[in-house]
């Protein structure tokens, strides 16, 4: 072994095997820069700084519950468990930072409601080898059942300092957003993220080959249900107070987005820049069609009809190549 | 060979899954500077012996020794301890890099992260020995199979094995890379790492290994040096035994009616097969798993796409047929039934009542006519007397015996008098009793005139009930064997591809 080289080596490989990992993401990729272009067409204001910032924060609460649902979905697993998990953080989040902790104390309560929860899921589903599909819909019955318990109407108290400083008209969820992707690349750059892909990809195997399974998929879970939690106290500060049902429709919009990306049921498939990708598109169309006066109704339609396209693109193309 | 102590070794382990016993009493030593090749039928035991050597199961009985002290292992613990198995079900991750697949499980870290660099340094280490010539950041998944072995076998190597497992490591490899692979092996043996070696390919195993342990229906029946023995000595000790008086007597009823004639039939893994079958005839298939059989049954059934350069089937009622069946159905209408090897998944509705099960084919037949069920209870009687299934039939089926299930499975297609029957290894985890009671009904199946093909993964169901057995190897049919040259024997050698020409036809 030649020292000297071996870190520029272990550059190489890293950046290659990142590289790789775009595999089968360029349909995506096209869809997204060419919706990109028509929204930055139609309202040329979005280029300005504040605008931009303003976009950010209504694509960051996606993001982040589609980047928890790929976690789990790469081990193979699912969550369905993600839209309560968001009202149940909200809830926390508005009646916590009333108490003598104030921000600091409320922020601690949800990343640990979000840890707690995470580890109960991962628990049943990594040890007891539970269905995921079976736990996390059993979950998502009983955490909306305690956000309304909690807080039956719409209400609670977001201390306007905290909304202006995440929603208001800094970047901060942008900055956020960066700060995510590092810690994920650092995590997957661990045996233990490693193993995460592995575990989805061949459990067996990897059990074989001395992967901590339970722990990879555990530890899956529990960092899932923090994102999700942490995105409940956003969605908290952007609307200035905690609802009880305001995460509803994020849990299909967060398995659309994670499959829009690219990233596979079956687990060990598929990449967050994909996932991220997915949610952005989502956003954009939800934006453009506010903009166009749609009906609501008529962007589900669209929405749907877009995932489907950009699904089966890739399905298409491969079949194509095959037929020649 | 100086006696040294044995770096892992096993003393009378015995282990059984659902009641059968896959290990009965067992003792090996792997010890260091050997090549010790394991040799045994399908089903023997040997994946169960290296799956406890290994961690991954856990003995009933006995202990699991490594440096002569009993341990209680898990695989974790197997590896760290410098025991590495080339599975044959290989444990990679096919969406991870080569890179990473060949260091999982004990990824080279500095400050929590996995160093790429050296990861790099021993992919590349390991791969030059073996000749891995893609990058390695290739995803696993997009390299074809033969490529994948040899990651497994990187992988393998990296922890730097005192105790090396190899589970038929060649059965995919082409043949430099088998070569390559060879003096690897020596070499390592040279080095003093322990080595078991699991293989099909008796020629390899003569010319490479020192010592051989034969297991025969989970225990051992050899256990000795290797030197002195020839292919056919190690046929001998595969099959050993003689089989108990479990076959009834054998008496042909065979007739020179041809029902389905093949020339060069193609489905899968099969490629290119010349079959001729008569009525009131049992045809055995034999070979070593996974050689085409499976898929040339499918085939025939129309479940798996098939093509042939000639192909004549007289269906029910004396039309002709001269097209192999694209669909199940149609090959259903003409009067040929399969039944499947994987009975709990292919072959039953397990939570459906042993009456439901037993009427499914009916019901295929008779689309949306009103249930009538005096003939429904008419036709379950009649076939619960044929094959002696006992008790309340409107239990559900999964609360029966592993060989009441299969009566059940094969006997549902009888009530549509098929002319031909196809029989997937349909005695696999059943009793000797039960087996018995199946034996007897094929044989009363081909008096009555039916065309029977049995594909048996159990050699002397082939040398007893057959009166023709194809054994197949690598697609093709290697040798047709009547009845009297059928012996266990003749039949292993072909699977084999040990040519001895008085069994070729």
């Amino acid at each position: 072994m030649n020292d000297g080289l071996t870190p520029a080596r272990g550059h190489r490989l890293y950046w290659s095997i990142q590289w790789r990992r775009n595999d089968g993401l360029g349909a995506l990729f096209l869809v997204l820069a060419a919706f990109a272009v028509i929204y930055a067409i139609l309202f040329p204001g979005i280029l300005g700084v504040g605008a931009l910032a303003k976009f950010v924060q209504g694509w960051f609460p996606t993001a982040m519950v589609a980047a928890a649902e790929t976690i789990v979905m790469l081990t193979g697993g699912i969550d369905l468990s993600v839209g309560p998990m968001v009202s149940l953080g909200s809830v926390v989040a508005a009646s916590t930072m009333q108490g003598p902790m104030g921000i600091l104390g409320g922020l601690l309560a949800v990343l640990a409601l979000g840890g707690c929860v995470g580890a109960v899921t991962g628990s049943f589903v990594a040890i007891g080898r539970y269905p995921a599909i079976i736990v996390t819909l059993a979950l998502s019955f009983v955490l909306r059942g305690v956000a309304l318990l909690l807080l039956p109407r719409p209400g609670g108290f977001v201390p306007p300092s905290l909304s202006e400083f995440l929603a208001g008209s800094h970047p901060t969820a942008a900055v956020l957003l960066i700060l995510f992707v590092i810690l994920w690349k650092v995590y997957q750059a661990t045996p233990l993220g490693i193993g995460l892909v592995a575990v989805g990809d061949n459990a067996e195997g990897a059990y074989r080959s001395g992967v901590g399974v339970a722990t990879a998929r555990l530890c899956a879970y529990i960092l899932s249900g923090v994102l999700v939690s942490f995105t409940g106290l956003y969605v908290a500060a952007q609307t200035g107070s905690g609802d009880p049902v305001i995460g509803e429709p994020m849990t299909l919009a967060a398995i659309a987005a994670a499959v829009l990306g690219g990233v596979g049921f079956l687990g060990g498939q598929g990449a967050m820049r994909g996932a991220l990708a997915g949610s952005l598109l989502m956003s954009i169309l939800i934006n453009v069609m506010f903009f166009m006066d749609l009906p609501l109704v008529a962007q589900y339609v669209v929405q749907g009809l877009i995932i489907v396209c950009t699904v089966s693109l890739p399905l298409l193309r491969s079949s194509w190549r095959r037929a020649l | 060979m100086r006696d040294r102590q044995a770096i892992l070794g096993a003393r009378n382990v015995s282990k059984a899954f659902f009641g059968n016993e896959a290990l009965r009493d067992v003792s090996i030593e792997l010890i260091p500077g050997r090549i010790h090749a394991l040799l045994g039928e399908n089903g023997a035991g040997k994946s169960t012996l290296i799956n406890l050597l290994s961690g991954t199961l856990t003995s009933d009985r006995g202990e699991i020794l490594i440096d002569g002290n009993a341990v209680a292992l898990k695989p974790r613990d197997a590896r760290r301890l410098g025991v590495a198995v080339v599975q044959q079900e290989l444990s990679l991750a096919p969406h991870l890099s080569i890179a990473e697949n060949i260091g999982l499980g004990a990824l080279p870290r500095r400050w929590g992260l996995v160093d790429y660099g050296r990861l790099a340094a021993l992919a590349e280490e390991i791969g030059g020995q073996l000749g891995i010539v893609e990058p390695a950041d290739t995803p696993v998944g997009r390299l074809p199979l033969g490529r994948r072995q040899l990651v497994e076998i990187a992988k393998a190597l990296s922890i730097k094995p005192r105790v090396l497992i190899f589970d038929e490591p060649t059965s995919s490899l082409a043949a430099p890379d088998v070569a390559k692979l060879m003096g690897l092996v020596r070499r390592l043996r040279d080095r003093g790492v322990a080595i078991l070696y699991i293989s099909h390919r008796l020629n390899e195993i003569i010319d490479f290994c020192d010592y051989v342990t034969v297991l025969k229906d989970g225990a051992v029946t050899a256990d000795r040096p290797l030197a002195g023995l020839d292919p056919s000595g190690l046929v001998r000790l595969m099959v050993g035994r003689d089989p108990q008086n479990l076959f009834p007597q054998y008496a042909t009823q065979r007739t020179d009616d041809l029902v389905l004639e093949a020339r060069n039939f193609r489905s899968g893994a099969a490629a290119g097969v010349d079959v001729r079958l008569h009525r009131g005839e049992i045809l055995g298939i034999g070979g070593l798993v996974g050689h085409g059989q499976e898929d040339f049954m499918l085939g025939l059934y129309g479940a798996a796409p098939a093509k042939a350069d000639q192909f004549w089937a007289r269906a029910r009622g004396g039309s002709v047929r001269t097209a192999p069946f694209a669909h199940v159905s149609e090959a259903n209408a003409a009067g040929v039934a399969y039944v499947p090897a994987d009975r709990r998944k292919e072959g039953l509705l397990l939570p459906h009542s042993i009456d439901f099960n037993l009427l499914l084919p009916f019901f295929a037949r008779h689309g949306t006519e009103r249930r009538r069920n005096a003939e429904e209870e008419r036709i379950t009687e009649a076939l619960a007397r044929r094959l002696n299934i006992r008790g309340d039939r409107r239990r559900p089926v999964q609360a029966l015996s592993g060989g009441n299930q299969q009566k059940v499975a094969v006997s549902k297609w009888l009530p549509l008098e098929p002319s031909v029957l196809l029989l997937n290894d349909p005695t696999r985890g059943v009793d000797v009793e039960t087996k018995r009671e199946i034996y007897v009904a094929l044989r009363r199946m081909a008096a009555e005139g039916k065309a029977v093909i049995l594909l048996s993964t159990d050699t002397p169901e082939l040398v007893h009930l057959c009166d023709r057995v194809m054994v197949f190897q690598k697609g093709r049919v290697a040798a047709t064997l009547a009845h009297v040259e059928a012996s266990e024997e003749a039949i292993v050698a072909a699977a084999m591809g040990v040519g001895s020409a008085q069994t070729r036809q």
